[in-house]
């Protein structure tokens, strides 16, 4: 009894604090808003198992009571755009790992190097924000799910961040989650046989064509044949490494998918000389990490780990210059690195040096790329792509004239 | 059975009064409420509906910037910034011209936003990691800018790196004051800044010799020395020391908000890609190409019903508004300031589908579906 009334003051309180902070004042001192919280996220805990537990004991009020109390807390979260509860980010250091959803079974973005270790340009990106948080490259996990399930799986909130070669578009930025930022820039192509004796897309009228369910690819593929007035029969699969397998049993003609991945598989091929990848490409899919609705610390959290990642190439700060970087004398390298001003980390909740500590663990874009997706991993060209660094950045000899860019660090 | 007292319940409440009343601006109910819960679902798009009730969108924008955003000679407000709040307002409310636009000073732009008393801001906005969390969520990058200094050419000066000892006309408050003070700093350089609150007035102390130099982004000093008596003798010095990626911003907490105006400028961006302009859209609609007639929803969708807009909120916008190139056109343009968009940062993206369109650039969004 006294339990409750305990929770519900605390309740009230922080709801009081939520307010002042959300009416713009400040002054209030981060240990009390911290205590607040913590006595908040218990708070609810009791609500939780009250609710899935039922009442139990005296101490318990009934479900009705406690549904209005969430139903207030629900609110208050939603009026201050969830950012003042700061509550993923809480519970990720709670936790002590950042969950994400990803994949093994695409060389370059996310496959298992020989030990069993998720490595690739996806798994990197999560291992930048387990840094980030947590401060540890390896406190991560890492939960396979197939194309389809990815909607569902960032809508209900159950892991901290997708990176699984995700197409930003606006119906997935409305139903699914925040698009943080594209990190490649790629697009559908096709992968034939070369004795199948075709050379465009144009041409593939008639073809079985193998797919992975629930993509983009599957309806840029739909939307290709109708557009050209094509007949064609899709073969469509959950799993990529099925989809594949069916290709290579000669049960469909084409296999169609982002034209990197076409490369990347073709290349763990057993004769990779005999599969042609046709040179049309028929879509756009900007690929990035997503996040879960409703919770914009975390969002914007996500989005500076990319920005360092990005500026950071930018600067020629790389693992293996940041201390003597940090020591050097730029201002803007030196805000990136936390030795000077600031960029937000404060008001995000990260330490003021998680510039040097992401930089060391992970490296910074260019490396990250170079061993995943450049001549340490797939190979796909960089230099004069979309996916060089922006025409005017300050780095001497990077790759530039692309689309790679990202929220200036101020 | 313990139950919840009714004084725990009042203090719960008055917690929340307090809340929901410093949310709402000028008293409209539920302007700053909204967002999304963590579950998936959508939760209603209270500012939509407030827009809605309304019959406005109130943005917040700059009034005295050439090309982005001024008053015409009849007074009314025009510039890439104040069309970019019209196609807002013509895709949630059918007209372009409901729109209360609120001149702000560069300084006002984080409290507005803050407070949700406005439903977007259009100000010649630099989106930087500090902003996103403090301020609201940046939308979109719609113009790739960066600072430089304007100087009379009397002066003698031919570089940023000679500019030491120089006094500098600055507007407070923005990212070219905090550059201005890198820039300076890095280069171990002496500098007077004169600090102001309004960028005319900044730029009218220049104009009558109260500084040597004056700083803005590079598109802005471009408008504003047209504007000067003798444009010719002021020049724009070569270096550029900033990155300024200029687009509108939006209020946190409301995603539903956030999505629709993402999705606007993603209509304007792609219509220009896919060759739909104000003058062909009835046209268009009646096309053969998928992709166009998803835009303009004739077929399909890039989830319309899901942001609370019209399937063919595609024709509107751009009947209204005309394309990305249109409106880079008329007002930053040949028809404006005539800043180049060819072989610039501004240009589409490379493997834009548009034949005669600028390419090779980085004005991009998210695909449409």
């Amino acid at each position: 009894m006294k339990r409750v009334g305990r929770y519900i003051a605390a309740l009230s309180a922080a709801l009081a604090l939520i307010a002042a902070l959300a009416c713009g004042s400040s002054g209030v001192p981060q240990e009390d808003y911290d205590a607040l919280q913590a006595e908040l996220n218990s708070t609810k805990a009791a609500l939780d198992a009250a609710q899935s537990g039922g009442t139990t004991s005296g101490d318990m009020v009934s479900k009705a009571d406690y549904d209005a109390l969430q139903r207030e807390l629900d609110a208050a979260k939603a009026s201050t755009g969830g950012e003042m509860m700061g509550s993923r980010l809480d519970t990720v250091k709670q936790r002590g790992k950042v969950i994400c959803a990803s994949r093994n079974d695409v060389p370059g973005y996310g496959s298992l190097d020989a030990a069993g270790n998720n490595v690739g340009f996806d798994i990197d990106l999560c291992r930048a924000l387990a840094t980030a948080v947590l401060g540890d490259p390896n406190a991560i996990e890492i939960r396979l799910i197939t194309a389809a399930e990815r909607g569902p799986t960032i809508q209900s909130g159950e892991v901290d961040m997708l990176v699984r070669t995700v197409t930003w578009t606006t119906s997935r930025d409305a139903s699914w989650g925040n698009y943080a930022q594209t990190m490649f820039y790629d697009g559908q192509g096709f992968m034939v046989p070369a004795d199948l004796g075709v050379t465009s897309a144009y041409e593939l009228g008639g073809a079985a064509v193998c797919v992975t369910a629930g993509t983009t690819t599957e309806l840029n593929m739909a939307d290709f044949f109708r557009q050209n007035g094509l007949e064609y029969n899709p073969k469509v699969y959950e799993d990529t490494d099925v989809v594949l397998e069916s290709y290579k049993s000669g049960s469909c003609d084409v296999f169609t998918n982002d034209r990197s991945q076409l490369a990347a598989l073709r290349s763990a091929l057993p004769n990779p000389g005999d599969h042609v990848i046709l040179p049309e490409t028929i879509s756009e899919e900007p690929l990035g990490p997503v996040v879960p609705h409703g919770d914009d610390q975390w969002f914007d959290l996500v989005k500076s780990v990319m920005s360092l990642l990005i500026y950071a190439e930018a600067y020629g700060i790389n693992s293996g210059n940041v201390d003597a970087i940090a020591a050097g004398d730029n201002v803007k390298a030196k805000r990136l690195l936390g030795t000077e001003g600031s960029f937000g980390q404060e008001e995000l909740g990260l330490g003021q040096n998680v510039g040097q500590d992401i930089i060391k663990a992970v490296g910074n874009y260019g490396e990250i790329y170079e061993r995943n997706l450049g001549e340490g991993g797939i190979d796909l060209p960089r230099e004069g792509g979309r996916n060089a660094l922006w025409a005017d950045a300050p780095c001497s000899d990077c790759p530039k004239g692309g689309q790679i860019y990202a929220a200036p660090l101020r | 059975m313990f139950r919840v007292s009714p004084l725990h319940i009042a203090v719960v409440s008055l917690a929340l009064a307090a809340l929901v009343a410093c949310g709402d601006g000028d008293g409209e109910p539920g302007a700053a409420s909204g967002g999304s819960e963590s579950d998936g679902e959508r939760a209603e798009g209270s500012r939509l509906d407030a827009v809605r009730d309304r019959g406005s969108l109130v943005c917040a924008a700059v009034t005295d910037t050439p090309g982005f955003g001024f008053l015409d000679e009849t007074g009314r407000s025009t510039g890439f910034d104040i069309d970019l709040c019209r196609a807002v307002a013509a895709a949630v409310l059918g007209d372009p011209e409901a729109v209360d636009i609120r001149s702000i000073t560069a300084a006002e732009r984080g409290p507005v936003l803050q407070s949700g008393e406005v439903d977007m801001l259009v100000f010649v906005t630099t989106w930087t990691t500090s902003r996103d969390v403090y301020w609201g969520n940046f939308v979109q990058t719609m113009f790739y800018d960066g600072q430089g200094f304007m100087v009379p050419a009397s002066l003698g000066v031919g570089s940023a790196y000679d500019l030491g000892g120089s006094s500098v006309c600055v507007t407070s408050g923005t990212t070219t004051e905090l550059n201005m003070a890198d820039f300076f700093r890095q280069n171990g350089l002496e500098y007077d800044p004169k600090v102001f609150e309004e960028s005319q007035v900044a730029l009218e102390s220049y104009a009558s010799g109260g500084c040597d130099v004056f700083t803005s982004d590079r598109s802005a000093l471009t408008a504003l020395r047209t504007t000067l008596a003798n444009p010719q003798d002021h020049l724009i010095l070569p270096e550029t020391i900033s990155e300024e990626p200029l687009g509108p911003v939006v209020p946190h907490g409301d995603e539903q908000w956030f999505d629709i105006v993402k999705t606007v400028m993603g209509i304007l961006i792609y219509a220009e890609a896919y060759g739909v302009d104000s003058g062909n859209v009835d046209a268009m609609a009646g096309s053969d190409n998928v992709k166009v007639k998803r835009l303009l929803g004739t077929e399909g969708s890039f989830g319309q019903e899901g942001l609370g807009l019209d399937e063919t909120v595609g024709q509107t916008v751009i009947k209204a508004i005309g394309n990305y190139g249109e409106i880079y056109g008329r007002h930053l343009g040949p028809g404006g300031i005539d800043l180049p968009r060819e072989g610039s940062r501004n240009a589409l993206w490379a493997d834009a589908p548009c034949a005669g369109c600028p390419k090779g650039g980085q004005i991009y969004a998210a695909p449409l579906r």
